[in-house]
């Protein structure tokens, strides 16, 4: 099985992100990561392979030198094959970003003489969390789509895929090719082990520098806002705790919280 | 940081600190409370690949440089003292074979290390600690094979180990040079593991009584010749002790860390404590013995790239890291103070770890004599 996992790069999602004097996030000095959920979806395409056989496409858009340690650390644990894409958008809109994912899907189809029988990616990416390149980017590609996977097994048809829902879970039966989008499964991705670092680090991973077509956004974020900052609370100094239920009791009902 | 470290190797140390942050340093706590060895965190380094540090490259190890590995081993260490020495525990056990073994012998070791298995290297004895030559393990050759009878103690890693480096005397007449070092494997019999140590610190490193009744091993698992052993175990104990520093330093550097946070949050007399000149004495002086140990080791192990002596540099910053590490840790107490004192802070764990780095690998007045018979020279 061939499978394609498109991986975001994103800034740390453990780092506090304040906006900048321009008025957009300040992202200087801020540890950058593989979006977590698309981490998931390379530990479950690896595993899946592991066991079922296949390979492992990585591919990601963004400038070379600044996404490339991503793609180094996604070999490191599992991939076989990586590639960069140079951006098609500045301050791509989900639309823009699905269609240069379905672009480069194509473009890495061409490149490796193959196609692809699932395309992975992960539920939401943690700096923008808008959860849709995912579904638009099936759309484009006019191919079957589930979100949510958080387990993928071969079936007769094509894929077996677990979906998480609310109550819990769903069971589908998906023909290939197919894409789905990654939950959080059961286990976590694995750490790369010392010597895959250090071949992954040599691995040639091809920066495609003009495949994708340029394409103006259709929705432009015009500014963000931080949350506004909690306000002081109240703090309850009453010397014993009926006096300070009291207490916390009247300031409640005064705030018609009771 | 002290070590200058290449892109690939910032590159791994990043790997490691995630994995020692997230799967070790708070997993850690209750094993350090129960004193069970902690398997499951062991596992996971093992598919990490940070035990097998020490294995050279062409027998399937990483091939990693000395100053890396330092790196490395510095932020295992950070993250729990106990861990580090448990990985380290191997290189501790491969390094005689590697210095004495034949290619059989290596290969073999390193196999057992780089499939997950552990070793153990056995030379202190109840009569015989900083007195190695006064081992009371004896190995008498009889036909093909070697009986071996005795009681090795404080054995890092013996209860796990899959393969031991014991030394016997050969022949009691010879001193020292009656001493020489075996190959003895898990299963052998009369092979067993004696009393486990309910130790003060390092507590997720397993040490342990290692009893030989009648252990009959081939003569092949002779490591080098007859009578090498002492030698063998003094090379060996000459690196050991180096990264039994740079453990000590990893140790050094979370006091460092612990304290320097505590001193930014905590407030008395309107304003955080690590604004007062005595808080920040303090610290200077925990950072300063603590990259004064750094670099110690960095100069002892590039004398031992080198191919040079480096018996007393490897005895200096294993004498000066253990004693900093330990000031370093009571001084990490004192800044928390009462908290500091408390199970609820990790640094009274850092101050019970702390101690051995004094008295392992040869207690720091050994090394005291090692560095001072060496600067007098022979009277």
């Amino acid at each position: 099985m061939n499978i394609l996992v498109c991986v975001k790069q994103v800034p740390d999602d453990f780092a506090k992100v304040h906006l900048g004097e321009n008025g957009k996030p300040a992202l200087e000095g801020i540890d950058k990561v593989v979006n977590a959920f698309d981490t998931y979806a390379v530990e479950m395409a690896v595993r899946l392979c592991e066991n079922h056989g296949g390979r492992v496409v990585v591919a990601t858009i963004g400038a070379e030198e600044e996404v490339r340690p991503s793609m180094v650390q996604m070999i490191a644990v599992g991939a076989n094959q990586a590639y960069i894409f140079a951006p098609n958008t500045a301050d791509g809109d989900e639309s823009s970003v699905a269609a240069g994912l379905a672009e480069l899907v194509k473009k890495t189809e061409e490149t490796i003489g193959e196609s692809f029988d699932l395309i992975m990616c992960g539920k939401e990416s943690t700096d923008e969390i808008s959860s849709q390149v995912g579904a638009m980017l099936a759309e484009k590609l006019n191919l079957s789509f589930v979100s949510s996977v958080i387990d993928v097994k071969p079936a007769e048809a094509g894929l077996c895929v677990k979906q998480e829902t609310e109550e819990g879970s769903a069971s589908y039966e998906v023909s290939c090719p197919a894409v789905v989008t990654v939950a959080k499964p059961e286990y976590d991705p694995r750490y790369p082990n010392l010597k895959s670092k250090m071949a992954a680090r040599k691995a040639v991973i091809p920066y495609l520098s003009d495949a994708l077509t340029p394409v103006q956004p259709a929705v432009r974020c015009m500014n963000y806002q931080e949350p506004a900052k909690r306000e002081a609370g109240v703090k309850i100094q009453e010397k014993n705790a009926v006096d300070a239920v009291a207490r916390a009791i009247a300031l409640m009902a005064d705030d018609k919280v009771l | 940081m002290g070590y200058i470290i290449g892109e690939e190797a910032k590159d791994l140390l990043r790997d490691v600190k995630e994995f020692c942050e997230k799967e070790v340093k708070e997993q850690i706590k209750e094993y350090d409370v129960s004193g069970e060895w902690p398997r499951p965190i062991y596992e996971q380094a093992q598919e990490m690949q940070l035990h097998m540090m020490d294995v050279p490259e062409e027998y399937g190890g990483l091939g990693l440089d000395h100053i890396t590995q330092a790196a490395l081993v510095e932020q295992m260490a950070w993250a729990d003292a106990g861990f580090a020495v448990t990985m380290n525990g191997n290189g501790l056990a491969l390094k005689p074979v590697l210095i004495s073994g034949n290619e059989e012998q290596k290969k073999k070791c390193s196999e057992m290390i780089v499939n997950g298995g552990y070793g153990a290297f056995a030379l202190t004895e109840p009569d015989a600690g900083c007195d190695a030559s006064n081992g009371k393990t004896t190995a008498v050759r009889e036909g093909d094979e070697y009986v071996l009878n005795g009681r090795k103690c404080f054995i890092t890693n013996a209860s796990v180990a899959d393969f031991f480096v014991v030394t016997a005397m050969t022949d009691k007449t010879k001193g020292t040079k009656g001493m020489s070092a075996f190959l003895v494997y898990k299963g052998t019999p009369g092979l067993s593991v004696g009393n486990h140590e309910n130790k003060m610190g390092v507590r997720t490193s397993t040490t342990s009584d290692l009893v030989l009744d009648e252990v009959r091993i081939p003569a092949e698992n002779l490591l080098g010749e007859e009578g090498t052993g002492f030698v063998t175990a003094m090379k060996t104990l000459d690196l050991a002790r180096i990264w039994c520093a740079v453990i000590g330093v990893g140790v050094a550097k979370r006091c460092i860390d612990e304290a320097a946070a505590y001193a930014r949050q905590r407030v008395q007399f309107g304003a955080p404590i690590g604004k007062n000149q005595a808080i920040q004495f303090k610290m200077a002086d925990m950072e300063i013995r603590t990259e004064a140990s750094r670099q110690l080791i960095v100069h002892a192990l590039t004398l031992a790239d080198k191919g040079l002596p480096f018996s007393k540099e490897s005895a200096e910053a294993k004498c000066f890291a253990g004693d900093s590490v330990m000031q370093t840790s009571i001084d990490a107490v004192q800044i928390l103070g009462g908290y500091g004192y408390s199970r609820e802070y990790p640094v009274e764990k850092l101050m019970r770890d702390a101690k051995i780095f004094q008295i392992f690998e040869g207690t720091n007045e050994i090394q005291r004599m090692v560095v001072g018979r060496s600067v007098i020279g022979k009277i």
